[in-house]
Parts: C-alpha cells; sequence; structure tokens
C-alpha cells in the first residue's frame, strides 16, 4: 500500500488489516522502526530525479526493507541500486512499455493504469464501448495478458484519478478488478479519503473496514492466484505489444462476458491451446513458423482459428498512452466483430446472465477439478438475480463473498449444462465449482 | 377528492377541449382496478379477483393458445438508478408468473409470451435472464408456456400479415412473427407509464413492440428480412427515412408526415385494430414517470400502486390514463399529449373501442381511489 502518513499512530489503522507492505516517499527512521516492530515491510520509493544511488543509501540508512524505482530511469540507474542495495529487494514500477516481461524479476510492476469503473461520459450518460455494452474502464485484460507470461506476481500501482469524488466502493473495485486477474492492486487512497480517516471520520473508517475486508477474502484464497485461466475460448496475443493496452481485444470480449484465455505469444503450444475449441490469433505476421503450425495444427484438429486482418499489427503503447487510439479502436472493432460472429451464444465454458455492470473471469485447478468464477460489480448498486451456465461435470457449487459465510448453490440443469442463480452481488463474488 | 372534482381535474367534465365528439358506438367493456402496494404482495390474487369481476377468463382461454405481448422495452442493460428492470419500465416478472399461473389454471391449453426483444433475435429465454428474470420459475408458473422472440421470425418457419381492416392510417398491413397468428387469444400485458413519443405507453403502445426490427428496424434488409437485427426502429417506423422490406408493405403515403410524434400513435391505433387484443393488463405497481425507459432524460421512479385490466384495449387505456390524472380524449397539445398525437382517439376511429369515460364500466376499485398523478 501506498502509505501517505510517517507518524508512528498512523500504523493503528493497519491492525486487522492484511496489508504486510508499506510503499514510502517519506521515511523517517522512528517511523521504519515501528513498521518494522509489528512485522511489515516498508519499501521506500525513489524517483528519477537527482542522484538516485545516493537517494537509495539514504533510504536504506533509514532501515527501510527495500526500493521501490518508480518511473522512468536512465539505462543503468537500477543496477547501480541494486548494486547499492546490497540484496535488499528492489522492486521496479515502469510505464507498461518497459515492463520486464519473460524475466526472472519476482515481481512486474507498473505505475500506469485505468481507474475502473463504467465509463461515463462527458454528458453524464453511461458510455457504450466497441460491443455495444455498457463500457468498463478496466486494466484486466491487461493484467491477465501479463499473468499469462510468466511466474513474476504482478503489480499495479496506478493511483485515483485527481480531481474525482472516489467512494469506497470504486476502491472494491479497483481492489477486486486487479486480483480477479491474478494481480495485485497497490492501494492508495486519494487526498480527501486519507484525510478524513486521518481525523477518524466514520463513514471513512467504515469504508475502510469494507477494503480490508475484501483485501482478506483475496488473501485467504491464495490458490486463486495460481488457478489457470479456462474456457473454450483462446486469445493468441504478444503481452508485450496489444497486451499492454487496456481497453484492447481481452477486455471486449471480457465486458460481452464469454470467458477467454489469453496465452502470450511466447507461450503458444499445443498444450497450452488443450481444450480450446476457438481461438484468436490478433498478429499472424507475428509468430514464428513453429508457432503458426501450432496454430495449424490446432485447427487441423477440428479447432476454429481467427486471425487478424492481413497487414493488421497489433498496437503497442508508447510511454504514457495506455489505451487504443481511436483508428486502432476501429480496427479492432473489426476484429471483435469476427469475434462475436464466430462465438455467437455458443458457451465457450460460462455463460453469463444480468451482469452488463460486471467483469467476471473464470479459473480452473491444474487438475481440472475445481474451478472458480469471479465476478465483480462496477456500479454503484447491487446487482440481483444472476444467473450462470456453465459447461464441466461440477455437481456442487458454493457462493464465497466477502461479506458473509460460504453459501451452497442450488445445481440445475440447462440445455448446454449445469447452472446456478446467485440473489444478490454487492462489489464482488465468486462461485467455487467442484466435481 | 370527490368525483366531481377528479373529473374536473382530468378535464372531462365541464368545458369541453377542442376534441371532436367521442364515437357513439364505439365498442365498451368493462375495466377492473386493483390496488397493490408492491410486488411482495400475493399478486396472483389480486389479478384472479379482477378476472373475476370481468366475469371470468375461463371461457376466454380453456383449450385455447394464448399469447401474451409483455413489455421489455430497451437493451437489459440499462437500468434507472441500477434497479430491476421490472420495477421501472419492464413488465415485472411476477405479474408475468402471476398472469401465465391464472390462464393455467382457467385451462390455457399453450401460453407463449413474447416481445420484441431489443437489438437481438436471440431466444427471449436469453434476454429475460439478462433482465434478472428466473425463466425456470416462469415456466414451472404453468403447463404449455412457452417464449418467443418476435424480433425476427424466431422458432416459425414463415412471418403472419395483419391487414388494418379499414381506412388504415400509416400502412395497409404489417408482418409480424407467427406467434401474432397462431393463437386463440392474445394478451397485451403492458406497463402504466409515460411515452416520450406517444404521451403513454400503454396496452395498445405496449404492441408496437409486436413490429419485428428484422423487417421494420434500422438494419433490416432491402428486399428480404435480417434475421440478425441489432438496432431499433428508428428509420422505419419513428422517421420514415426509409420502407421496410419488401416482404411488408410500404406506407400508403410516402410524402406524408415524416414526424413520430405523428407517425409512432397512428401505427400503433393501426396495429391494435389489425392485432385486436382480447385482455389487456396494466402493470402500476411500480413503474416510471416521464418517459418509457432511462433512456429519456428526467424519467422518476413511481409508485401508483395499481393493476388494471379490462377485455377492450382502448377501454382499458382510457381507465389507465384517467389513474395516471389524465383527460382520455386530451388533444394534441394538451397533456400527456403535448407533442404528439392521441392514440386512444385514434383506435376509437378505427372502431376498437370508446374513449368516452361515461360508457365504460369500471369494477373493484374506485378511479379517484387509485388516482395516482403522473404529472407532479
Amino acid at each position: 500500500m501506498r502509505w501517505q502518513w510517517s507518524e508512528v499512530q498512523s500504523l493503528d489503522l493497519l491492525a486487522g488489516t492484511p496489508v504486510n507492505c508499506l510503499l514510502l516517499r517519506t521515511y523517517p527512521q522512528s517511523f521504519v522502526s515501528a513498521a518494522t516492530g509489528r512485522g511489515l515491510v516498508t519499501l521506500a520509493i525513489l524517483t528519477p530525479s537527482g542522484d538516485v544511488v545516493a537517494a537509495a543509501r539514504r533510504a536504506l540508512g533509514a532501515n527501510v526493507t527495500g526500493l521501490v524505482l518508480e518511473g522512468e530511469f536512465p539505462e543503468g540507474t537500477a543496477a547501480g541500486v541494486r548494486e547499492a542495495a546490497a540484496g535488499a529487494p528492489v522492486i521496479e514500477l515502469t510505464a507498461r512499455n518497459r515492463l520486464a516481461l519473460g524475466s526472472n524479476a519476482s515481481v512486474v510492476g507498473t505505475y500506469q493504469g485505468v481507474w475502473p469503473g463504467i465509463a461515463i461520459d462527458e454528458n453524464g450518460a453511461k458510455k457504450s464501448g466497441p460491443t455495444a455494452s455498457v463500457w468498463i474502464d478496466t486494466n484486466t485484460g491487461f493484467l491477465r495478458s501479463v499473468h499469462a507470461w510468466g511466474e513474476a506476481a504482478v503489480w499495479i500501482a496506478n493511483e485515483p484519478p485527481a480531481k474525482m469524488a472516489i467512494t469506497g466502493s470504486r476502491y472494491l473495485q479497483a481492489i477486486a478488478d486487479a486480483a480477479i486477474s491474478g494481480a495485485r492492486w497497490v492501494l492508495a487512497l486519494d487526498a480527501d479519503f486519507a484525510g478524513r480517516l486521518a481525523r477518524g471520520d466514520a463513514p471513512a473508517l467504515a469504508d475502510w473496514k469494507r477494503i480490508a475486508g475484501l483485501l482478506n477474502y483475496f488473501e485467504r484464497h491464495p490458490e486463486w492466484r495460481h488457478m489457470q485461466e479456462s474456457g473454450k475460448l483462446a486469445l493468441v496475443q504478444d503481452p508485450g505489444k496489444g497486451g499492454l493496452l487496456s481497453g484492447g481485444i481481452l477486455d471486449m470480449i471480457a465486458v460481452k462476458h464469454t470467458p477467454v484465455r489469453p496465452i502470450a505469444r511466447q507461450n503458444l503450444t499445443p498444450k497450452a491451446l488443450d481444450g480450446a475449441t476457438m481461438a484468436v490469433n490478433v498478429d499472424g505476421d507475428a509468430l514464428t513458423p513453429e508457432q503458426k503450425e501450432v496454430l495449424r495444427g490446432f485447427t487441423r484438429a477440428g479447432g476454429t482459428l481467427l486471425t487478424g486482418p492481413p497487414g493488421w499489427k497489433d498496437p503497442t503503447p508508447t510511454g504514457a498512452n495506455i489505451t487504443l487510439e481511436q483508428a486502432e479502436l476501429e480496427r479492432l472493432n473489426d476484429i471483435w466483430h469476427d469475434v462475436n460472429s464466430m462465438v455467437g451464444r455458443r458457451n465457450m465454458g460460462v455463460r453469463l446472465f444480468n451482469v452488463s455492470s460486471m467483469l467476471s473471469n473464470l479459473l480452473a485447478s491444474e487438475d481440472g477439478k475445481s474451478a472458480v468464477l469471479h465476478l465483480v460489480n462496477y456500479s454503484d448498486y447491487p446487482v440481483e438475480d444472476v444467473a450462470v451456465h456453465y459447461l464441466g461435470n461440477y455437481r456442487h457449487a458454493t457462493l464465497i463473498t466477502p461479506e458473509g459465510a460460504d453459501k451452497k448453490l442450488e445445481v440445475y440443469e440447462t440445455d448446454e449444462g449445469l447452472g446456478v442463480d446467485l440473489d444478490k452481488v454487492l462489489v464482488c463474488a465468486t462461485v467455487r465449482l467442484e466435481q | 377528492m370527490t368525483r366531481r372534482e377528479w373529473l374536473a381535474m382530468i378535464g372531462v367534465a365541464g368545458a369541453a377541449p377542442l376534441v371532436k365528439a367521442a364515437v357513439p358506438d364505439a365498442p365498451t367493456a368493462p375495466v377492473a382496478i386493483a390496488k397493490c402496494a408492491s410486488y411482495d404482495e400475493d399478486v396472483a390474487a389480486k389479478l384472479g379477483a379482477m378476472f373475476d369481476q370481468l366475469g371470468g377468463i375461463d371461457k376466454l382461454v380453456r383449450n385455447k393458445t394464448v399469447t401474451i405481448k409483455i413489455n421489455m422495452t430497451g437493451p437489459t442493460s440499462q437500468r434507472v438508478q441500477g434497479r430491476a428492470l421490472g420495477l421501472t419500465h419492464y413488465t415485472h416478472p411476477k405479474l408475468v408468473g402471476a398472469t401465465a399461473y391464472l390462464l393455467g389454471r382457467a385451462g390455457a391449453r399453450r401460453i407463449r409470451f413474447v416481445e420484441s426483444a431489443w437489438g437481438t433475435g436471440g431466444p427471449l429465454e436469453d434476454v429475460m435472464l439478462d433482465s434478472g428474470w428466473n425463466v425456470r420459475s416462469l415456466q414451472s408458473a404453468a403447463a404449455g408456456v412457452e417464449f418467443e422472440n418476435t424480433n425476427a421470425i424466431g422458432k416459425g418457419k414463415r412471418y403472419a400479415t395483419f391487414k388494418v381492416p379499414a381506412n388504415p392510417y400509416m400502412y395497409p398491413a404489417y408482418v409480424l412473427n407467427h406467434a401474432y397468428e397462431e393463437t386463440d387469444v392474445f394478451v397485451s400485458l403492458a406497463k402504466l407509464k409515460n411515452h416520450i413519443t406517444c404521451g403513454v405507453t400503454l396496452s395498445m403502445k405496449n404492441c408496437f413492440g409486436m413490429t419485428p426490427a428484422s423487417i421494420y428496424g434500422d438494419d433490416a434488409g432491402r428486399d428480404e428480412p435480417n434475421e440478425n437485427p441489432t438496432k431499433g426502429r428508428q428509420a422505419v417506423c419513428h422517421d420514415g427515412k426509409r420502407q421496410p422490406s419488401k416482404i411488408a408493405p410500404p406506407e400508403l403515403h410516402p410524402t406524408g408526415s415524416r414526424e413520430a410524434e405523428y407517425r409512432i400513435p397512428h401505427i400503433t391505433a393501426d396495429l391494435a385494430a389489425a392485432r385486436p387484443i382480447h385482455l389487456a393488463i396494466l402493470d402500476g405497481v411500480e413503474s416510471i414517470a416521464g418517459g418509457e425507459g432511462p433512456w429519456v432524460r428526467g424519467v422518476r421512479m413511481v409508485k401508483p400502486g395499481v393493476l388494471i385490466a379490462g377485455t377492450n384495449p382502448v377501454t382499458t387505456d382510457v381507465v389507465s390514463m384517467a389513474v395516471m390524472g389524465y383527460n382520455p380524449r386530451a388533444p394534441r397539445g394538451t397533456a400527456p399529449f403535448q407533442h404528439c398525437e392521441n392514440t386512444l382517439l385514434l383506435a376509437e376511429a378505427h372502431g376498437v373501442g370508446t374513449t368516452d369515460l361515461k360508457r365504460i364500466e369500471v369494477r373493484g376499485v374506485a378511479i379517484e381511489q387509485a388516482l395516482y398523478r403522473y404529472d407532479r
């Protein structure tokens, strides 16, 4: 969590929360010492100004646990800081297009993200996206794409947008947006909320309690982070190109509630396509001959393959730009329409109903004996009467929510498989399916 | 409020507005009103009592196929302040279930719910699920419950043509999904609300939604219907910018009005004559005022707490308008028809039913007791 206070007493807010790591812009020794005494990891944030190596030494002199390099540093700076750190952890929060994807870093992180929520246009109306559904700004496509390549923990450390009133629910949505994608949002509070929290304002404390509750909810289930993306539709994309963007093809498919498995182009093997019946290859020209052969094998075995139009290049983010330009959006929309036609009303693992304000993620255990379906509600209102129709012989279903005890769900048969109904979803819910 | 005060308020007594006299021999039929404060009440019992007040429905539906046009206007994703669709602008699923149950109990052989779902030719069950409705529960409300999305050809093999019996206003005939023909009884299960283009949307305007977008939609084929429609009916029906697919006859007056506020009331009245409604039911338990859906700026949620039913759509709509606090014979320029024609008067002129409130027997709760003013 980004921690904006340096008074020791502020640490009392963390009692009962699973927050165990603080990112600090200021790090008085007394504060660091108190935090360490409470078992917290303290990371000093260094930014690209002045003598960064000297700043690193000063921070380490204050006994912080490690360092965070946030921003774009000159070549070689990170190596110099690592040398100065002498084994202390150094985490880089970079622009998306500079993420060390596929490296052996234990954490890959970025400071760039969209603020999750239902997109509102300038007239206050809900914005429809390229799919003509209510559009939801989300980092899930980017996070799932990055998560699909390598074992590193994925951090997204964007801060709340300025000049926006942010309700407690919006924080919950930001946490859940990252968590259902196997990543962590580095909690960052806006100035107004932080001020009210510091003053002990009761509504702010109530929101803080809900935030802690949701963090606990995901921390109680570390197994979810290691489950595999599931579904019969696979999307082959380079996480280092279009996969870095928000609002891309993964998000377009997600907003239509079709489960889709991102496969990093670099990891494209016959095994990666196991169980898929349809695949989308966004950038046909980017594949190696071996990878092209994998897709040929997929179609020979009966799979349906959709390839981006000839000449299409998967767009790559540049610097501060992490969403699609209008022209790219329009071109990607064509691919989206083809995907939509290909999928139609088929059940690609799960079909969800009455979820226009939600995003979901279907994950399966490695042995296939269990699966979880995460749901996040991005509206300001609870959603009632959600229907879930799923494939697979999962005869037992349990509803898990941050608010209450687990609840067994009645499983019924549908035309295409099995189904369960959910009475109400506040911000987040998970359905665990077991054979 | 006394009956005199109420009649004065809605303008059917005293100084008559400048409107032609009611058609003296237009058919009339009784209308039943019941109070129902919430969908948590026993909706089936209340509706059953209303059917009894109308003389019972057994004779009407026993061993018959009954087709029920419900109101699911607009995309399921568009909500009024996140509320369930049935609490605002859709017919409420509990009333839908109660209707099926009562029709089944009265001996209906087949009960088919129909709607031309917005922007899709897919199964109506999917749209209902997307609306948060429990389809399994509706299916178990009675034997023989079916669903048909009439926005395209659906489960049928051909479309059905409905001629307007005499003096059609806009089109000589309308081409609709087979479900509207393959039925013995036709029910309009509508919502009590305003409409931005028609002033009110009641049992007759609900049936404007019979028109399939495959033929009358913005993306309908010029020659052949488009069986995968994704758009509304703005260009053909509202604005008259193009003609329907050639399977349907073109409009009678291609150089006539292009104004939606003229065209839609006339089309609605044509449809009420072409495809007669045998039973009209209005869901006024909870609704919206100021428009027909969340896309209309300024709509607000209302709780009139009433159910209204009758066997003539015009008389039922007349009583419904009176309950909403309007003069059912209000001419254009007068609320709620400030900018549009009065569909009820147009339907009356087609001989569908009388708009003369004095000729309509109201059973159950009196209008004055059910009054809920939509204009505040």
